[in-house]
């Protein structure tokens, strides 16, 4: 399965290194925020900023950081990986229109963002109102990105057709999987923007606040496994291959990935769960559903550390010594354990937030501050980067330069998420609230004093994940410069010893396509219904 | 048998994640459906003009002894009473609108907690426990503009064997 892939590998460096320059950006922003946060902290006057810097900067770091670098990234690393495992060429003109749709509107909601008048945040909640080339910006950049999933479905599609009775491979399945979810989560985007957002935005017309919401997070939240997946993708594709087995259960995990495909995306009420406004039965089906999509994540962790243990045992470890006996020396090897691991205590909580009940002592708190930097943060600043320091000399032909340090960095991130995510979960639980820039100065009664310590502390945990990533900057920009070693492959093996299992039933993505529909009509008919038939109340739009 | 052992710990793993997702729904479930917990559901679309014209007046009733209802109005960067006097609480109804983008209204350390969404009122009903008494920050927590972290009110809580004691 040798091929040609220069066109695609020109996309996927152009796309990574561009991820790597928006990491440091939207880290920097982070910095900021996590020391000025801080309730007594006492900077020097020039890391102070004002509020209308800091939201500028909450909003670039949630854009950029969660938005724009898992499309960059992901469509880069399937570019990379795709065309290898299933040895077949993606479509160069529309790889070329979709690298011009993302960038054009990258730049828009970058420029739209760095004016300062869009400081509206990540969630862009209607009838706050941005800049319009926000709202363009950030459909060109989506739009762009389904032409990669074009792009990258033909493919797949004509593989399919010259590989009957042939199991999809699991890297290729799981990137399918990602894409899929991530056209069911940007559809009700596109309609967001399209119906209220530009509209609002541009001319001024009024807009209902509470369907632009659910609009939102309709989005929102499959949103959320589309920065995952790929990393599952990776734990499914790379620990085996990297610990010389194979997956424990090849068979669970591609239910898991079905799992994924038909229950992220009708479970956005959760973010919704205090909003007056949805009946109780509807944001209940949509807990229940919540629950339903947690359980792919429970079998994963299942399947994944049995993999490790048999990987384990293999090397010559025992009942539990096979623990020790992973490469944890290595930097790929490493950022991906550290972001399993991370992910599972994240995950965990998640399922509090999406306590039907147990969301009211949390929400809107520093709880889920949290929540997503151990998820989403931990994804992006360990899970792509790992896979990027191999990339480093497949894709680059560099190598990593200083491989220590590039072990170092997941471990430090380790420590720095456990001191400011805990910090964060305890303040949340005390009520402290999150997007706010001056806790302790603002008036009213006196701050309790638990929020205090924990936010201080969540500064220093702050600090050493900022230091993380920029090690991780520093590491790729300089193996960029001066080359180093290759420290492991993420192409496929070129002699796959054994073929990947063909199961009828899990091959059959349009079945489990028309199931995800269903399941979304069922969760969003009754809401919309209940909105509509009510009567919208649209407000005017408000500048920020 | 590798492989067979293989499949009953999978069958295992499986049967346990179903349950633990079982109990949590049905936890839930009895909250909220038999036990009447549920967060904030109940709204009624109003316009900002109606509020303009006095359609909505902001202030604190108090219906019967510790049964109280309470009209809130936030807006860029306020709410509407500043200060919420309850003398014993035992049922607080909170109705709450918004005049300009979506706000939160929360008192941490209580379950209340809801967003603010202009254009509806919000209706939601807070028992405080038994004998709580203080004053307590009432903070917006959802971002409203550049002014948010000053979007702050008061409730002050005093139970009435208190102030004959006093």
């Amino acid at each position: 399965m040798t091929g040609s892939y220069g066109v695609e590998d020109r996309f996927a460096r152009i796309t990574i290194t561009f991820s790597v320059l928006l990491l440091l950006l939207g880290g920097i922003f982070g910095l900021a925020q996590v020391i000025n946060r801080a309730p007594y902290f006492e900077l020097p006057s020039f890391l102070e900023v004002s509020p209308k810097t800091y939201y500028t900067f909450l909003t670039g770091h949630g854009v950029f950081l969660a938005v724009a670098i898992p499309i960059f990234w992901i469509t880069g690393f399937t570019a990379y990986l795709a065309p290898r495992v299933l040895g077949k060429n993606l479509r160069g003109g529309l790889l070329r229109l979709s690298l011009l749709m993302m960038f054009a509107g990258a730049i828009m909601a970058a420029a739209a963002i760095l004016s300062g008048r869009s400081a509206v945040l990540y969630t862009f909640y209607a009838p706050l109102k941005a800049h319009p080339l926000f709202y363009l910006g950030a459909a060109l950049l989506v739009l762009g990105s389904w032409v990669f999933a074009a792009a990258f479905f033909l493919q797949y599609l004509e593989w399919r057709r010259e590989n009957r009775g042939r199991g999809t491979p699991i890297a290729v399945y799981g990137l399918l999987t990602t894409f899929i979810v991530w056209i069911e989560a940007t559809v009700p985007l596109v309609i967001d923007v399209l119906k209220n957002l530009l509209p609002m935005s541009l001319f001024g017309a009024k807009v209902d606040a509470l369907e632009a919401r659910t609009w939102f997070w309709f989005f929102g939240h499959p949103l959320v496994y589309f920065w995952l997946l790929p990393i599952v993708t990776l734990w499914y594709y790379m620990i085996p291959k990297m610990l010389g087995v194979r997956i424990f259960s090849e068979k669970m995990a591609r239910v898991a990935f079905i799992m994924f495909i038909i229950a992220s995306t009708p479970v956005g009420l959760h973010h919704q769960l205090v909003d007056p406004g949805v009946s109780a039965v509807y944001k209940y089906l949509q807990v229940l559903l919540t629950l339903v999509v947690a359980s792919p994540s429970l079998l994963t962790a299942f399947n994944i550390l049995a993999t490790m243990e048999m990987g384990g045992k293999a090397r010559g470890g025992g009942a539990l010594s096979w623990i020790l006996k992973q490469p944890w020396g290595n930097p790929v090897y490493a950022g991906l354990a550290v972001t399993f691991i991370v992910f599972g205590i994240g995950g965990l909580t998640g399922i509090i937030n999406a306590g039907y009940q147990l969301n009211l002592l949390v929400h809107n708190t520093t709880w889920i501050v949290g929540h997503f930097h151990m998820t989403v943060a931990t994804i992006v600043a360990v899970g792509y980067i790992a896979a990027t320091y191999s990339l480093l000399a497949e894709l680059f032909g560099k190598g990593v330069k200083w491989p220590r340090l590039a072990l170092a960095q997941p471990y430090l991130w380790l420590v720095g998420i456990l001191i400011f995510s805990f910090s964060y979960y305890i303040a949340g639980m005390e009520g402290a609230p999150r997007r706010m820039l001056n806790i302790e100065g603002a008036g009213g009664p006196p701050i309790p004093s638990e929020w205090i310590y924990t936010l201080q502390l969540g500064a220093v945990g702050g600090i050493v994940m900022s230091a993380s990533g920029a090690l991780a900057v520093l590491v790729f920009f300089y193996s960029l410069l001066r080359g180093g070693i290759a420290v492991a492959r993420i192409a496929p093996n070129p002699h796959p010893e054994e073929g990947d299992p063909y199961h009828p039933l899990l091959e059959n993505w349009r079945l489990w396509i028309a199931v995800a529909i269903v399941l979304i009509l069922v969760a969003y008919i009754p809401t919309f219904y209940e909105l509509y038939s009510r009567g919208l109340a649209p407000v005017s739009p408000v500048g920020v | 048998m590798e492989h067979e052992e293989g499949s009953t710990l999978e069958f295992v793993w499986i049967t346990i994640v179903a349950a633990v997702i079982a109990g949590l729904a049905a936890s839930m479930a009895y909250y909220g459906f038999a036990k009447g917990f549920n967060p904030v559901c109940n709204a009624t679309p109003i316009s900002i003009e109606d509020i303009e014209a006095g359609r909505f007046e902001p202030g604190v009733e108090e219906i019967a002894p510790g049964i109280y209802r309470v009209n809130i109005v936030a807006r860029q960067f306020s709410f509407e009473p500043s200060e919420i006097v309850l003398v014993d609480p035992k049922r607080v109804e909170f109705r709450v609108v918004s005049m300009d983008v979506i706000h939160g209204f929360q008192i941490p350390g209580t379950s209340v907690n809801s967003m603010v969404l202009p254009g509806y009122i919000g209706v939601f009903v807070w028992e405080p426990p038994e004998g709580i008494e203080g004053e307590f920050l009432i903070l917006c927590n959802e971002y409203c503009g550049l002014g948010h972290d000053y979007m702050r009110a008061v409730v002050k809580i005093s139970s009435s064997s208190s102030l004959l004691e006093g």
